[in-house]
């Protein structure tokens, strides 16, 4: 940035686009914001390969997660969990486990009488010196139960969707009749069940929190996505002890993961501010692996049923849908996403239905809804592609209207090499390769939606801080889990004020800083960025007023320019503008604006992705063997944290598509694979060459264009590695994790292996 | 982990002495059985840490007649990339030890503790459930419950899978080992380490308790002899293999003239087939033969509800094994 540009508030135009896609739109700049970015802006930092800012002290161990915190004589906690899947609690005696060695407080966590709903419901908590103390007194916990019949799959609830042996979904269609002329005006018709299992979160770093009473004042460290909103909840759980959230402080400097799961604090972290209220002695409850794959939510499982039309020239002509999710005991959160895009002028109708069973409740989880429907859908869609004779990506093209994937259709087929990549005769080895091996490509899109949010009620805000000596502080009390907020943050600042990334601090993760927002629906960045610049916009006016005094000059002819303030030949280098300063820091406070009135070129972001696999006929395992992700995300601000979210996302895509599933032991209710030994996550020997190619698209909604980030690069790859497996073997895999019984089921399916 | 006293041997005589009081276990890198122990499946009143041995235990020395003597302690990684074991001949255990889990575990793992780990069925390591094996119910859960990691021959009332990787290599090359018991001392073939018929109440190994074995030893091969092993997995790493097979061959004038064939990860026990292995002598190899001997293979075969593609994979794999040594 060279001059300060002035505010200009009211209607201001803005070059707003992609390369290749400018134009210029006006938009309404509230009054007090920093003059917007646009794609005229010329940037130092922004957008550069600057590293992840905490990358160092992760690597080294030394950021201290909540797993890490301790202090002397700390205790630890842990809750006995029901082991009936469905039932009433009907006695529960602590007395016993009160009594064993070093045991510092035993308390129920459930009401006698009350249900019990699922294998893991918590039941009551102990605090003790050591975690095998603990578990030796929950063992004299005596809890009685009265059971009753439990169902833990979906596909066996009353209310569940019925199937037949092969998996396709039997009742008949609701009448409709426009839909039945659409679909018989149709050129090609398909009709197509998909599943996906339940997918269980596994975040590096476990659900839970530690908790100390300092007096009437309970300073927590939590592994959570929702500094405030936990603080709120833990306040409200210790009401009785006449807490309020102003005695309630709460860090969350370093979060290992959360991915949806950790927006509430759950039994978890209300049961440890109760124990070390109990024992006045700090104590730690982290879940241990077991538990989190158990109890702290999942990807609800999924059944899809399809049908749709394409018209002779390949328009989607109809599109009927109906799908059920296998969610937990609270039947909720097992919505799915689909490809709206393709269905612009379709006769639609869809309908969905959750079903409840006795296990844990769902909870979202990195794009809830979107991979499962995205899978189901665009691995229907290749279906009829092939069915209709058509270049699936062709069909892509010709049924989504938006410019932004457009671009990235003919980019990633380009890059990716599309045509050369696709098996012509599916089914078939390619020419050169061995014939027990199958190779294929395929591909997939995605969207998500949101450009983030002042706040609600009440705006988000961040602070910037210049010291005497230089120092800069950009602080925000929203967490960073892990994606790399600060590194955004601390690149902005930077930006802003001219100065090297290294020179500025960015904190995140105290409640007592500015509020932020929860870490969902990938809003984070989109919803700090703009008040974290204007923050930054905010105290270099302060420093430049300081250094026109200084110099004698006005102030707003103040310019900044490689590093240094001034004008008319006189010069202060940042470090000597800021010797200016006094014993107290230029602290400059700047709020999230609601989004700007106006056409932002898209109310969110657009991916696509593609995938190549390798199956092996002999063992039914499947490979993935390189994957491209092409992705917007409005304004890149941090290039290599964004890549690093892309590839992660895929990485995690392929672990869902191939490996990852909750298996339960129907009889007992109780979840067989509950730890990483047989729950099979992707190793890095199974990941592939995967690159990420980030567009930057100038949206127009903020001052700093920036869009969402997490979630969108998880939507397509299961999906895009679907199509790829059905490109190799030329038979759909239909239920996900395509593991090597489906894909051997398949092959012989197809016949002649 | 329920709390146990911790001894560190200072002599073999001495670790046989602690081994044999009553509620003690032996700890190689004790990867599984820290495991079973902080599951509570195991309680040990007091653990016999080998390791203190290692300088003893740790080695692998080529004998005078060319085979081959292991220390007890002797780890995967070395396993893996001794020299010793660069020969053709010993393909099959190079290979075993290279695939197993990840290289974290190699680094640790010990040869003994690797045939001895117990099964990974998922009833058995909880302590949530009861079943036959673990002494704690009246049936084996796996056989009419989730199963498709489970056996698919050789079993009876119990489904379990015995999970080595090094046993069916060990056993394609004859392998015996030595164990100590109080101041005795035994040799015996390898194939008498596990039982006989692998009933639900019998352990997964058949040594006395306190015995601990010394040394395994791979006898001196017939001339021109190659082995290999090979496995199905559902993922590359840290993970136990689905089904797996190693054998030997010597092959003489393009001939077939001697072969060993055993299956692992398929029963309670791993699965010498000499009746499969027999079909190949005198045979030239041949992608038919290798079918014919898969076939074979597994044509004793009973799947459960849930694994029943693991006979399927099971001989792409025999057939894969085949192939890779007389390739
Ligand atoms: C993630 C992961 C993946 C794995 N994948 C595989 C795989 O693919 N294939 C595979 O084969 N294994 C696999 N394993 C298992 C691993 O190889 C074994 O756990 C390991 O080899 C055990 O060796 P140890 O020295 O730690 O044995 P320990 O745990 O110390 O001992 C195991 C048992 O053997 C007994 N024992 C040990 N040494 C002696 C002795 N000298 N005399 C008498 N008794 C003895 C002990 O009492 C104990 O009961 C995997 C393990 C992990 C953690």
């Amino acid at each position: 940035m060279s001059n300060v540009e002035q505010p200009r508030p009211g209607e201001v135009e803005l070059k707003v686009g992609f390369p290749g896609h400018y134009e210029t739109r006006k938009f309404q700049v509230p009054e007090g914001d920093a003059p917007p970015w646009d794609a005229n802006t010329k940037f130092t930092v922004v957008g550069s390969d600057e590293p992840r800012v905490d990358g160092v002290m992760k690597a080294s161990g030394r950021a201290k997660y909540s797993y890490d915190v301790t202090f002397k004589g700390i205790l630890y906690g842990m809750i006995l969990r029901s082991p009936v899947a469905r039932g009433k609690l009907t006695g529960l005696e602590l007395d016993e486990a009160r009594s064993m060695p070093g045991v510092a407080a035993v308390l129920a966590l459930k009401e006698l009488g009350n249900k019990v709903r699922f294998v893991g419901d918590e039941i009551a908590a102990v605090a003790a010196p050591t975690l095998d103390q603990c578990r030796d007194a929950i063992e004299k916990i005596r809890a009685t139960y009265e059971s009753e019949a439990h169902n833990v799959d979906f596909l066996s609830a009353e209310d569940g969707p019925l199937v037949d042996d092969s998996g396709e979904y039997t009742e008949p269609w609701a009448e409709d009749s426009g839909m039945e002329k659409a679909l018989a005006e149709s050129k090609v018709q398909l009709t197509g069940t998909y599943r996906t299992e339940v997918q269980t979160h596994s975040s590096l770093e476990t659900h839970g929190a530690v908790a100390k009473w300092n007096g009437a004042d309970l300073e927590l460290w939590a592994s959570t996505q929702a500094t405030f909103g936990v603080r709120g909840e833990i306040a409200q759980a210790m009401q009785a002890a006449k807490v309020k959230c102003d005695s309630v402080t709460l860090h969350a400097e370093f979060v290992g993961g959360g991915f949806g799961s950790k927006f509430s604090g759950g039994a978890e972290t209300r049961a440890v501010a109760l124990l070390a209220h109990a024992t006045q002695t700090p104590v730690k409850l982290m879940l241990d692996r077991f538990e989190e794959h158990t109890c702290t939510g999942n990807r609800p499982a999924s059944l899809m049923h399809i049908r749709a039309g394409l018209s002779a020239d390949g328009i989607l002509t109809a599109w009927d849908w109906r799908s059920f999710g296998g969610c937990g005991h609270n039947g909720g959160g097992g919505g799915v996403a689909m490809p709206n895009h393709f269905l612009n002028t379709a006769k639609k109708r869809t309908t969905h239905k959750d079903i409840a069973t006795d296990t844990d409740p769902a909870r979202p989880m990195r794009a809830p809804g979107h991979p499962q429907g995205f899978f189901g859908a665009e691995l229907f869609l290749d279906e009829l592609a092939a069915k209709a004779g058509i270049d699936p990506l062709e069909l892509r093209r010709k049924n989504d209207q938006q410019p932004i994937r457009q671009a990235q259709y003919t980019l990633g087929s380009e890059t990716f090499g599309w045509q050369a990549g696709r098996n012509p005769k599916p089914g078939s080895p390619m020419p050169g390769d061995d014939a027990r091996y199958l190779r294929g490509v395929g591909m997939a899109t995605a969207r998500w939606g949101t450009l983030g949010s002042h706040g609600g009620r009440t705006p988000h805000a961040a602070l910037c801080r210049i010291h005497q000596d230089g120092g800069v502080e950009t602080r925000n009390g929203a967490q960073d889990i892990g994606v790399g907020n600060k590194t955004m943050m601390a690149i902005l600042t930077a930006e802003e004020l001219g100065i090297p990334v290294a020179n500025v601090k960015a904190v995140m993760g105290h409640t007592s800083d500015p509020s932020g927002p929860a870490s969902g629906g990938s809003t984070t960045t989109p919803s700090i960025a703009p008040a974290v610049r204007l923050a930054a916009y905010q105290a270099k006016l302060e420093l430049g007023k300081l250094a026109a005094k200084h110099l004698d000059i006005s102030e707003d002819k103040i310019t900044w320019a490689g590093g240094k303030i001034g004008a008319d030949g006189k010069w202060l280098t940042f470090a000597e503008a800021c010797k200016l300063i006094g014993p107290n820091p230029i602290e400059a406070r700047g709020q999230r604006f609601p989004n700007y009135k106006g056409e932002p070129i898209e109310n969110g972001v657009c991916g696509v992705q593609f995938a190549e696999v390798l199956v092996d006929t002999w063992t039914g395992l499947v490979k993935v063997t390189r994957m491209l992700a092409l992705q917007d995300c409005g304004v890149v601000i941090a290039k290599k944290t964004a890549e690093s979210q892309v590839l992660g996302a895929m990485i995690q895509g392929i672990s869902y598509a191939l490996y990852e599933q909750r298996l339960m032991d129907k009889r007992s209710g109780r979840m067989l694979n509950g730890d990483f030994l047989r729950y099979k996550v992707i190793g890095s020997i199974d990941m592939p060459p995967m690159q990420a190619i980030l567009q930057t698209v100038f949206n127009g909604h903020s001052n700093t264009s920036a869009a969402g980030l997490g979630e969108p690069p998880s939507v397509a790859a299961p999906a895009a590695i679907a199509n790829a497996v059905f490109n190799a073997i030329g038979v759909a895999v239909r239920h996900l994790p395509i593991t090597p019984d489906k894909v051997l089921r398949a092959l012989n399916q197809r016949g002649g292996n | 982990m329920k709390p146990f006293t911790y001894i560190l041997p200072r002599s073999l005589p001495e670790a046989a002495t602690a081994a044999a009081r009553k509620g003690a276990q032996l700890k190689a890198a004790g990867i599984d059985l820290i495991d079973r122990m902080k599951e509570r499946i195991e309680t040990p009143s007091e653990v016999v840490n080998l390791l203190s041995l290692k300088g003893e235990l740790s080695y692998i020395k080529s004998e005078r007649d060319s085979g081959l003597r292991i220390g007890a302690l002797t780890t995967l990684n070395d396993l893996e990339l001794d020299a010793a074991l660069g020969a053709a001949q010993f393909g099959a255990l190079r290979e075993a030890a290279g695939r197993t889990a990840t290289p974290l575990v190699r680094n640790r793992a010990t040869i003994v503790g690797n045939l001895l780990q117990v099964t990974r069925c998922w009833y058995l390591r909880s302590a949530a459930f009861g079943c036959l094996h673990g002494k704690k119910g009246p049936a084996c859960l796996a056989m009419t419950g989730e199963n498709r990691y489970h056996s698919v021959m050789g079993y009876f009332d119990c489904v379990r899978v015995h999970p080595s990787n090094l046993a069916p290599a060990l056993l394609a090359l004859d392998a015996e080992f030595t164990s100590q018991l109080g101041d005795r001392q035994s040799r015996r073939k390898l194939s008498e380490l596990f039982p006989k018929e692998a009933r639900a109440m019998l352990a997964e190994h058949t040594l006395l308790p306190g015995e601990i074995v010394t040394a395994i030893h791979v006898p001196a091969q017939p001339a021109n002899a190659r082995s290999a092993y090979r496995e199905s997995r559902e993922k590359l790493s840290f993970d136990w293999a689905t089904t797996a097979c190693a054998a030997r061959i010597v092959v003489e004038g393009g001939k077939i003239r001697t072969a060993t064939l055993v299956l692992g990860a398929v029963a309670p026990v791993p699965m010498p087939m000499p009746e499969a292995a027999k079909l190949l002598i005198g045979e030239a190899p041949s992608d038919e033969l290798f079918q014919k001997v898969a076939n074979a293979a597994y044509q004793s075969a009973v799947p459960l509800s849930q694994n029943v593609y693991k006979v399927q994979v099971g001989k792409a794999v025999v057939r894969e094994t085949l192939h890779a040594i007389t390739r």
